[in-house]
């Protein structure tokens, strides 16, 4: 290891040792999707995720669930699921005769 | 309108029709959100009745399909209203599984990822999951132990996209009891996806 991947990864070590842990920031990317973070809570953010992958792909992951589900939630294709499932008969059957009483 | 266009027969639409036609996609959009066949049916009946009733303020006006979902979602919501007046809430109120395994318990890098609970680099695009449907399948196995309060949640901030103020008057709980849910909703969902989608046994050796 040259000197500067020895400094960077006593940088690293040193910021994993006092910054909140990994445990806190899964809560805190969480609340991210929620509301504003402060700016305190944005510069540990930044940091923790600058020397922790494991974190920056819970993020990201978090992100692509979201963005998938709320895609996936506006349009219902009509395709989906060829097989099924659809209105059962019984159900269908029930609702038509509803209908015709109230009407 | 007079009483005789009212009753004219070509100016009541024919409701039997509506069930065949709007009815498969009104249920699938309601399974998706309540994960229950039953409970689905059940809002799509409650979502034709109320149409029936509400027909004269309709009138016809834009596509009858959006305003039937429109009524679906109000129908999906109570729901939601309802299974959180029926869960006790209190202290012990469940709000889902904590997952402390998934982070170490004692040792130098007490609070860090446990390795095997680790993420790991998904390699996927939403564009990518939109494309197969096998993947909503192990979605909604992963929601389901979760309880139902914490699902609900969930799916009303991530699938409905509404504010966290919105979710809290419709399920009549705290914003902070609403982030420690969602939290945990995501913790369980992202370690459950992973293990059975993204790192699932393929067909290659």
């Amino acid at each position: 290891m040259g000197w500067y991947e020895k400094t960077k990864h006593s940088i690293r070590y040193f910021l994993l040792r006092r910054l909140p842990t990994c445990q806190a920031t899964a809560e805190l990317i969480s609340r991210s999707l929620e509301r504003p973070l402060t700016w305190r809570e944005r510069v540990t953010l930044k940091l923790h995720l600058w020397i922790c992958v494991w974190c920056l792909w819970y993020l990201e992951h978090l992100q692509i669930i979201r963005q998938t589900m709320l895609k996936r939630g506006a349009e219902v294709p009509e395709t989906d699921y060829p097989a099924g499932p659809t209105l059962s008969a019984e159900a269908r059957a029930r609702i038509k005769r509803q209908l015709a009483n109230l009407q | 309108m007079s009483e005789a266009q009212r009753t004219a027969p070509d100016q009541t639409p024919d409701f039997a029709a509506w069930v065949d036609v709007h009815g498969d996609y009104l249920f699938k959009y309601a399974l998706f959100r309540l994960r229950d066949a039953s409970a689905a049916e059940d809002a799509v009946q409650e979502t034709f009745l109320a149409a029936l009733k509400a027909y004269e303020r309709f009138q016809g006006r834009g596509s009858e399909r959006t305003w039937l979902v429109g009524i679906l979602k109000h129908k999906i919501t109570d729901h939601f209203r309802r299974i959180t007046r029926e869960a006790p809430i209190g202290e012990d109120a469940d709000d889902g599984p904590e997952h402390k395994e998934f982070f170490r318990g004692a040792g130098e890098w007490t609070g860090h990822w446990e390795a095997e609970h680790a993420p790991s680099d998904w390699h996927a695009t939403p564009a990518e999951l939109l494309e197969q449907s096998d993947f909503f399948r192990v979605f909604n196995d992963c929601l389901s132990p979760l309880p139902q309060r914490t699902a609900s949640a969930f799916t009303l901030r991530e699938v409905d996209g509404l504010t966290s103020e919105e979710i809290c008057a419709a399920l009549n709980i705290s914003v902070n009891n609403l982030w420690v849910m969602l939290h945990r909703a995501r913790l369980h969902l992202r370690n459950c996806l992973e293990i059975n989608w993204f790192k699932r046994p393929t067909d290659e050796h």
